[in-house]
């Protein structure tokens, strides 16, 4: 099954194809509370300052104060309300997370494409490259290039690309060696198209969808990271109401346990649903291949 | 959440008590010992610290201070209660001439080191010049003498250059304290002019001690522990405790942890949040008490991106738009105090001088005359550090609210202490925020690093300016003695308050906790906590 008839199954609205729809692969329990806490999450990122109840830079209460009716996770050091800064997390960590991703995944497949096709020494050069990369924990890459860049959510951003492309540029290259062998390709090749065309054309489109399902797990491990890396000092700077730099705050606050809930529970959530997602997705594309 | 925590302590205390006495009751030595007497039981200290080298004329910390305080002995000491008052030490009498160049002191024949030996001039005048001679990060507090002269064994004259009334206090800093020379020298050490490069005695340091303190060093463990015996030959009055162990404990809810669980019998850094877990535990003491430590912002107009702040009404204005109290009570739960300069509460020259007040009217009135009606945007590198319990972070957080309410917008970088460093010595920042603790009780010292003055501390260089009056002031300062001294630093703190290049925040109070039968814990102006004072029956 492809991604392409997956979709197909949602655009069609009569009664036997949705309850096809809903038994099927797409929506499984945990896939659907991955939807619903994910979008939860979306619509934050979108309209969260109408939707948080405070501004999550004001003082608005007494300091350290307990959970209570007014705010829902008490306030922390500075008095200002736990729950909205949580909310507002989203706004850095999820965006941050995303771009990541997707410049990791553009970069690594870009490079493992033209590595697997164009072989030799391009080929040796890239993938060792990649290797390096990938011989370091990715905590602690990510952390020396943090620190180098200095510290802010941007440059955390670009310590994660440095640290993450390496892992879609194997990926990619072990399915272009695969599907270069493929008789579509040789055709391509026989009628003359360009080596760029058949590269682009005939070629990653057919490779992408590991590529896909892996993204989307790592997507989990990368709000992680982010998180992390702020948590160590490295990543949002203060008063920037991210989750691992709010875990911090908490951890100075070591009787006011709700200061570290908030952010938390906000960081399991988004991590858990996409981790729910991307396993449903390997499943509904039975993607064999994870790295 | 505590309550029961505590009750499950007690409950734990009573179960481990019972198997105690059961177990002394199955071995058959219920009759033996009574109570513990001070003789065997150790006193435990918990601390983070800060320490780097066990050699007294190397080291620069706060637990430097309380360790070499054991170990070594000064001249004189300063007087916990009155600052300015001077008492005797290793010396019984002293005297300086009418200009304050020369001081001229007499030691106490009584004075023996651990090994025996009389305290002899011969050692004073070794350990002074070591001091000076290694080049370390305290050398600085003899700068300017120009001879150390032992006329007899019992008499010690050191000369400066230039007047320096200050140096009575400081020779109360524990980093003057009077080392063995002649057991030190059978092990490496050096007083030599180049004895920065031929002392090798670092290492001999780290195992043992020469002083005549009332304590020696029994063994010392990098980022663990150090143990310390009571000196059997101290000529003062003895120590109570035998043993001293002071333990490496990072963060004040592990220390407050500890001595809760009676492990520790006194916890150096419990933070003002975690005082109320405290109350109302019989077990354990606690008492707040008036520090000279204090954390500032720097405003330096000289450094790239601060012109705005060159007007010295826009200072001003950054003065007037924080709120003080509110700052007190977010950054150590109302135990801090304000304070008007940079001389700290309870230095000489500090008392008469105005406190900051919160004035936001008058700040956007300022601004505006001084042409920033709309307000600017400034950037602010600071240490990540939490200092005598104010976290800087939380502080530049509520300066940053504070200032965005007249239109002032601070950008904030937190950095690592050895980033800062080379920030304010290298490309320097329009704003900084720091703490500073005395390394002496003598206020000039204050003046040397904060006022408008040639002297390489850590304003002048990017204050874009020299105040002459108070490079002369200084300089007078330093020549008198008793009230015109005492007049003189209030006029230079008057000064060094409206240039408004440093804007004190918090003077926090410090936290004592000790287990309720411990007695003589106590802050030293010179010295942080003076071990030998420390005693059972509080």
């Amino acid at each position: 099954m492809s991604a392409a008839t997956g979709i197909a199954d949602f655009g069609t609205t009569s009664l036997a194809a949705l309850r096809t729809a809903r038994s099927s692969a797409w929506m499984r329990p945990q896939m659907v509370f991955g939807y619903v806490v994910v979008a939860f999450w979306l619509v934050l990122v979108v309209a969260v300052q109408w939707l948080a109840p405070f501004d999550p830079l004001a003082s608005v209460g007494e300091r350290l104060a307990p959970p209570s009716a007014a705010h829902w996770f008490g306030t922390d050091a500075l008095g200002r309300d736990v729950l909205s800064r949580a909310l507002h997390g989203a706004r850095y960590s999820l965006p941050i997370a995303f771009v990541s991703i997707v410049a990791s995944v553009a970069v690594g497949s870009v490079l493992g494409a033209v590595a697997g096709y164009v072989g030799g020494i391009v080929d040796a050069v890239i993938m060792r490259i990649a290797d390096v990369t990938m011989s370091f924990p990715a905590i602690l890459l990510a952390m020396a290039v943090a620190a180098a860049l200095g510290p802010g959510l941007n440059n955390a951003g670009i310590a994660i690309i440095i640290v993450w492309w390496p892992i879609y540029a194997r990926l990619m290259r072990g399915q272009v060696l695969s599907i270069k062998e493929r008789e579509h390709v040789e055709s391509a090749v026989a009628i003359g198209a360009s080596r760029r065309r058949i590269l682009f054309r005939h070629i990653i489109p057919h490779a992408s969808t590991p590529t896909l399902v892996n993204a989307t797990m790592d997507l989990g491990q990368i709000v992680l990271l982010v998180a992390s890396l702020s948590f160590l000092g490295l990543g949002a700077l203060p008063p920037t109401p991210e989750w691992g730099a709010m875990i911090t705050e908490g951890a100075k606050n070591f009787y006011q346990p709700w200061i570290a809930a908030a952010p938390g529970l906000a960081i399991v959530s988004i991590v858990l649903a996409i981790n729910f997602i991307g396993d449903g997705l390997r499943d509904a594309l039975d993607v064999k291949a994870r790295r | 959440m505590t309550p029961a925590r505590q009750r499950t302590n007690r409950r734990w205390r009573a179960v481990l008590a019972g198997a105690a006495a059961l177990a002394v009751a199955l071995t058959g030595c219920a009759g033996g010992a009574p109570a513990a007497t001070t003789g065997d039981r150790p006193l435990v200290i918990a601390r983070a610290m800060d320490l780097t080298t066990m050699d007294p004329q190397r080291g620069y910390c706060d637990t430097c201070q309380i360790i070499y305080t054991a170990l070594y002995e000064r001249l004189v000491t300063v007087d916990p209660a009155d600052t300015s008052t001077v008492l005797p030490g290793l010396a019984e009498s002293w005297e300086a001439n009418a200009d304050n160049t020369q001081f001229t002191f007499a030691l106490d024949s009584g004075a023996v080191f651990s090994d025996g030996s009389p305290v002899e001039a011969s050692d004073v005048k070794w350990s002074f010049e070591r001091l000076v001679n290694l080049q370390g990060s305290a050398s600085f507090l003899l700068a300017g003498m120009t001879g150390i002269e032992t006329p007899d064994e019992s008499t010690v004259v050191v000369s400066f250059e230039k007047p320096n009334s200050a140096f009575l206090a400081i020779t109360a800093a524990p980093y003057l304290g009077i080392v063995n020379s002649e057991v030190a020298e059978e092990n490496g050490a050096s007083a030599a002019e180049d004895a920065a490069s031929t002392d090798d005695a670092e290492g001999w340091f780290l195992e043992n001690s020469a002083g005549s303190g009332p304590y020696t060093l029994a063994a010392y463990s990098s980022g663990e522990s150090i143990e310390l015996t009571a000196n059997e030959e101290y000529w003062g009055e003895e120590p109570q405790f035998t043993e001293v162990e002071m333990k490496e404990v990072t963060d004040s809810s592990s220390q407050l942890q500890q001595l809760q669980q009676g492990d520790v019998d006194v916890a150096m850094q419990i933070s003002p949040d975690a005082l109320a877990q405290l109350e109302g535990d019989e077990a354990v003491t606690t008492e707040v008490v008036d520090s000279y430590n204090y954390t500032y912002i720097a405003l330096l107009p000289a450094a790239p991106g601060g012109e705005p702040l060159e007007d010295v009404r826009v200072r001003e204005a950054i003065r007037m738009a924080v709120d003080y109290d509110g700052l007190v009570d977010t950054l150590v739960a109302g135990y801090g105090k304000l304070q008007g300069s940079p001389i700290p509460n309870g230095f000489e020259g500090s008392k008469e001088v105005a406190l900051p007040s919160y004035d936001l009217d008058g700040a956007k009135d300022l601004l505006a005359e001084a042409g920033y009606a709309d307000g600017f945007t400034v950037s602010a590198t600071y240490p990540k550090l939490v200092a005598y319990g104010v976290d800087l972070d939380l502080q530049m957080q509520a300066v940053q609210q504070d200032l965005a309410e007249i239109g002032v917008t601070l950008e904030l970088n937190p950095v690592d202490f050895t980033q800062w460093i080379s920030t304010v010595s290298g490309d320097g920042t329009p704003v900084t925020a720091v703490y500073f603790a005395p390394d002496h009780t003598d206020s000039s010292q204050y003046v040397q690093y904060f006022g408008n003055i040639d002297q390489g501390g850590l304003i002048n260089p990017w204050t874009g300016s020299v105040s002459q009056e108070q490079t002369d002031l200084l300089a007078q300062a330093l020549t008198e003695s008793g009230d015109e001294r005492m007049a003189t630093y209030q006029e230079l703190a008057e000064s060094m308050a409206a240039d408004a290049f440093v804007l004190p925040m918090v003077n926090p109070q410090l936290i004592l906790a000790y287990a309720s039968d411990i007695s003589g814990v106590a802050y030293s102006p010179c010295c942080n906590l003076e071990i030998g004072q420390l005693g059972l029956g509080g």
